[in-house]
């Protein structure tokens, strides 16, 4: 079956969070199950969705990363989603998918860098 | 022509989304098509098949290159399902009878050069979808 695992790695405070690269409805699912629980036991401040790899953004996947960014923002965390492809990005948005208030970044590295920066900034407030 | 580019299979669970995805992207490669119309074209078919799962519970999709002047990928989705009552308001964007967003079919129809929707209230839905090759 297509099911990859789902890789959930923890970096300090910010989880790493890769999606396989053709996942169906289930994986995609379960994959927003994961990160939740995962979000909690680790008491964790920011999440990275590494889409690196992901070849094929439908509206169903589209909506469960959305709600997964709200859902993670009500238990305090932050998502970047990291690695959308060009031929993604483009399919997406001419399929009419908004993913409008997530943060981005074009890789991992970078991804760290916005979430680092963010929560810092966030915690200097206070 | 290879021989990837033709074929069919049922649609009868949510795995079979992935592997219309996985045939129709192969088809769409072997055909010479670049890398964002293969997306578009797998995209435009992981909604079309979603439907027919969702919608209708099962049905078919076959794909075969089109040959001639101009030459590309057809698609056609066809079920026995409930239908659609109103084709063209099932074609605009946010419309939608499921908690879904409504991008499926108009979204699909942007992704593609031609859409042709025929449906019937309980009788069934066909939808013919083609990308031409740009040389």
């Amino acid at each position: 079956m297509a099911n990859g695992n789902i890789s959930v790695i923890k970096i300090r405070d910010i989880l790493l969070v890769t999606v396989p690269s053709d996942p169906d409805d289930c994986t995609v699912s379960e994959l927003q199950e994961q990160v939740l629980s995962s979000m909690e036991r680790h008491s964790a401040k920011g999440l990275i969705l590494d889409i690196s790899t992901v070849e094929t953004i439908d509206s169903f996947f589209a909506r469960t990363v959305s709600e997964t960014v709200k859902m993670v923002a009500l238990m305090g965390g932050l998502t970047v989603l990291s690695g959308m492809r060009a031929c993604v990005a483009i399919t997406t948005t001419q399929l009419g998918l908004s993913l409008d208030k997530t943060l981005t970044a074009l890789d991992v590295d970078r991804a760290m860098e916005l979430l680092s920066d963010t929560l810092n900034r966030s915690e200097g407030r206070k | 022509m290879n021989s990837h580019c033709k074929g069919e299979m049922p649609i009868d669970t949510e795995n079979d989304i992935v592997m219309a995805r996985k045939y129709v992207r192969e088809a769409a490669v072997a055909l010479g098509f670049g890398v964002t119309d293969v997306t578009r074209i797998v995209t435009a078919t992981s909604e079309l098949t979603r439907n027919i799962y969702v919608y209708a519970g099962s049905g078919i999709i076959r794909w075969h290159p089109i040959n001639g002047n101009a030459a590309g990928l057809e698609l056609v989705f066809e079920d026995h399902g409930p239908g659609i009552a109103d084709v063209s308001l099932a074609l605009k964007p946010g419309y939608t009878t499921s908690k879904g967003l409504g991008m499926g079919l108009p979204g699909s129809k942007r992704l593609m050069d031609e859409m042709e929707v025929l449906s019937e209230i309980g009788k069934g839905t066909i939808i013919r979808i083609r990308k031409w090759l740009k040389r």
